[in-house]
């Protein structure tokens, strides 16, 4: 009975204590921003002030918000971020109670507006300068006992400011590649034939390169023409090119009306998979014309490139061949079987 | 029908014969009195385009816009192609990973859910390095893995085979959309580059295409050899997503 009591005792005490424990849950961060991306004109001696809007649709977190600048990274549009703020361009929050660079909280679910300055001063020289606005996590408290790695989250969006005193900017562009990318290639007398099996895919690249001190944004189309003059229209996405750099320049969907023998524009699907602009679908005989005329707004230069291949039913002649072959050596065989 | 197929035939066989005289992949070069029309670098044509016959000046003014002479600015929010401001949104679903009481020979896992939404606006990266090695307050660390090592070596931008029990380190592999290629199968691994080396930071999830909502899992590993001192072994691990310009 006394042992009874006993464990009955050790029960009541510890079953409340288990009960009790606190769970260790996954501790979330989800932050969003919005404009992920800001283009500014800007004069020396001006001043502006843009709204952002930060949501924290995670668990609670600590957040601090920095500018640093950053150069593009490759052709396909990505980024490669400083340290350092660099350039002459000043940066200041107008918000009463925050500051770059010193931390906030923010709540499950809250919005913080951050009223960001951009100021440049008088005497700034004219060009371009590239910054990020990054909003960042504050990493949780370390766990005590255990080997563990704790993750700090950073959004950025973009900020791409052309300061100019007279509002001309620098257009230099540069058709770098306008390539058809063929597996199999005939030099013929000095000149290469691209040469697709009528079942085939044909990938288009352009690379369009800015020489220039500004950003730009390509306007045109890339045109497919057929030997009985079917053709295909795409229209180029004007997606910024920045100052002394290049871009792949991808071309959206063809128009649905009025359109013979479409190619299909398929932007390019993943990290492997970014050096095509566009990615013509059909059965293609013959020999096709690509081209493509691009410009940069009112007043630019026009640039403007061509390429062709050829296109023959390869396979299926092959296949034909096989398949008379063997019907022929067939017959053969069982007429001298007959005989 | 036959006609046509005839006829095709026969256009076919017309440029097969005279393919010599193909000429269609050649630059065009034009220029007029206000503005020269570049020639491209086709495959063909590439090529330096400069001239003793012209002179090539492509600096053409453009207006920024009209209000610009007014107000001093111009401001564009968001991708102006898409005609609406999408915002950006990047998730982590768990920013405490815990590996656990680490055991000789014995690999430790956790794994975090990494989440990129974008409506349509496409193309992102997001990047990620180690602040320092996995480490104690008294500096034991456990290094940066190699992977099973010969030609199973790993280093920041290649994964590589880590299944040996007895390959000690620390590293990452992933899963899903828009990662690395090299991340083969699940026993694919990397080291993170580490900051204090001044490395720089490793391409984990990236696309060039229009994207909704694109997630990725990384599964971070730990293994410790029998001689790894005793401690409560930390860092951190800064994940960047940045979306394009």
């Amino acid at each position: 009975m006394k042992l009874k009591n006993i464990i009955f005792a050790i029960l009541l005490l510890t079953i409340p204590y288990s009960l009790a424990t606190s769970h260790s849950f996954a501790q979330q961060v989800s932050l969003s921003i919005s404009p992920p991306l800001l283009e500014v004109f800007i004069k020396p001696g001006k001043s502006i002030m843009v709204a952002y809007s930060l949501e924290n649709s995670g668990d609670p977190t600590i957040i601090e918000a920095e500018v640093v600048s950053f150069e593009p990274k490759d052709n396909l549009g990505q980024i490669s971020l400083k340290s350092t703020l660099e350039g002459p361009v000043r940066f200041y929050l107008d918000n009463a109670d925050l500051q770059l660079n010193q931390s906030f909280f923010l709540k499950t679910g809250e919005k913080q507006q951050l009223l960001l300055r951009i100021r440049v001063p008088d005497g700034a020289p004219e060009g371009d300068y590239y910054y990020s606005l990054l909003a960042k996590t504050v990493p949780p408290p370390t766990l005590e006992g255990v080997a563990s790695s704790r993750a700090k989250a950073t959004i950025a969006s973009n900020i791409l400011i052309t300061v100019t005193e007279s509002g001309i900017v620098e257009v230099k562009p540069k058709i770098a590649i306008f390539e058809i990318l063929s597996r199999f290639k005939l030099n013929l007398f000095g000149k290469v034939v691209k040469i697709f099996d009528s079942f085939d895919k044909v990938p288009l690249m352009l690379i369009v390169e800015n020489k220039g001190n500004n950003l730009i944004k390509p306007e045109g189309k890339i045109s497919l023409r057929g030997n009985f003059g079917e053709t295909s229209t795409h229209e180029i996405i004007p997606k910024n090119i920045l100052a002394q750099s290049q871009r792949l320049i991808e071309a959206r969907l063809p128009s649905p009306a009025g359109e013979a023998n479409g190619g299909q524009a398929t932007p390019s699907a993943s990290i492997n998979d970014g050096n095509s602009s566009l990615i013509f679908n059909g059965f293609f005989v013959g020999l096709y014309n690509l081209s493509t005329n691009i410009t940069f707004g009112e007043n630019s230069p026009t640039i403007f490139a061509s390429s062709s291949f050829f296109a023959f039913p390869f396979k299926l002649l092959f296949g034909f061949i096989i398949v008379v072959t063997l019907t022929i050596y067939v017959i053969k065989k069982f007429s001298r079987n007959d005989d | 029908m036959r006609f046509f197929v005839i006829t095709r035939f026969l256009v076919v066989a017309s440029f097969l014969l005279g393919m010599t005289s193909e000429g269609k992949v050649h630059a065009i070069n034009m220029e007029s009195t206000r503005f020269i029309i570049e020639s491209a670098n086709t495959s063909s044509a590439a090529g330096d385009k400069s001239s003793s016959g012209y002179k090539l000046s492509d600096t053409i003014g453009q207006l920024a816009a009209g209000q610009f002479s007014s107000s001093g600015y111009v401001v564009k929010a968001g991708f102006q192609y898409l005609h609406s401001v999408i915002p950006f949104r990047f998730s982590i679903s768990d920013i405490n990973i815990d590996l656990g009481s680490l055991l000789p020979n014995t690999p430790s896992t956790a794994y975090t859910v990494l989440t990129v939404a974008f409506g349509s606006a496409g193309q992102y990266q997001v990047t990620t390095i180690e602040e320092s090695p996995l480490k104690t307050l008294s500096g034991n660390a456990i290094v940066d893995t190699s992977c099973n090592g010969g030609t199973e070596t790993c280093t920041e931008s290649t994964a590589k085979l880590w299944d040996s029990a007895s390959a000690y380190g620390f590293g990452y592999n992933m899963a899903g959309n828009d990662i690395p290629a090299d991340f083969t199968s699940s026993s694919h691994f990397r080291p993170f580059p580490d900051r204090l080396l001044a490395e720089a930071p490793a391409v984990i999830m990236s696309s060039s295409n229009v994207s909704t909502s694109r997630q990725a899992t990384l599964t971070f590993k730990a293994n410790i050899s029998p001689i790894q001192p005793a401690g409560s072994y930390q860092t951190v691990v800064s994940f960047v997503a940045t979306p394009s310009y």
